[in-house]
């Protein structure tokens, strides 16, 4: 019969639990033990337990409280840690904040097009210019056929 | 000539090739020692071997092992310690 049996105080001699005093809850199999108490709740090798002399009355597999209150009764302190809750990144928002305002930019720029087109196309002396080509053309024309009559 | 400082051994010597070709020699600061555990002597596994300007802004958990006695004694040494602990109170 090993020592490691259910209720069985041990210490934890390695790792950061070390100096830590537990209790076996469940036994695995032959060179491990499930323990609790001052340490988290753990599957443990035994070359990592130092065995002590207390036995606990303690059931098979039994819950965080109830290993906690039997803690209580010997008077050592459990810490008991609470899971943090969960936050939103930052990163997130700031994506979103930045696809607002290419939206915005976008709904912007949409409205402001058609106004453009139209004032470019009021703006535009193309027209004009070709005038002037065609203006000056047809003076060189004028101006060809006077010397063409001064010569006959 | 040298200074005085860098005859003394203190510093290392680090032969650098400049980008004009040549070879200059830099004095370094040597590294300091290796952590060794306080009762056994072995070397520590799991800590930083650099200058400390090199180490300050680390983490501690990245400098030295996490647990009782991590960074003073070698793993065996601590289960002795922490047994014996025990044994002395209960």
């Amino acid at each position: 019969m090993s020592l490691f049996e259910v209720g069985r105080m041990v210490l934890k001699i390695a790792g950061r639990d070390a100096g830590k005093k537990a209790v076996v809850i469940d036994k695995i199999d032959d060179n491990h033990v499930l323990i609790d108490g001052q340490t988290r709740r753990r599957k443990c090798n035994l070359k990592h337990l130092e065995v002590l002399p207390q036995v606990i009355k303690i059931k098979k597999g039994a819950s965080q409280s109830e290993v906690a209150a039997e803690f209580k009764k010997l008077g050592l302190e459990v810490i008991q840690t609470k899971p943090k809750e969960k936050t939103e990144r930052p990163r997130k928002k700031r994506k979103e904040k930045l696809k607002e305002r290419k939206r915005e930019i976008k709904k912007a720029a949409k409205t402001e097009k058609p106004e453009e087109k139209l004032e470019k196309k009021e703006e535009t002396p193309k027209p004009e210019s070709k005038d002037t080509k065609a203006s000056s053309f047809e003076e060189a024309v004028e101006k060809e056929s006077k010397k063409e009559e001064k010569t006959a | 000539m040298p200074a005085g400082k860098h005859k003394s051994g203190r510093f290392r010597k680090v032969f650098v090739r400049t980008p004009g070709s040549k070879t200059v020699v830099h004095h370094r600061r040597r590294k300091p020692g290796k952590a060794k555990c306080r009762d056994c002597g072995k070397v520590l596994a799991g800590m930083v071997h650099d200058l400390s300007s090199k180490t300050k802004n680390l983490p501690k958990s990245a400098k030295r092992p996490e647990r009782p006695y991590g960074g003073v004694l070698c793993s065996k040494c601590t289960r002795v310690v922490m047994k014996s602990k025990a044994r002395i109170t209960e």
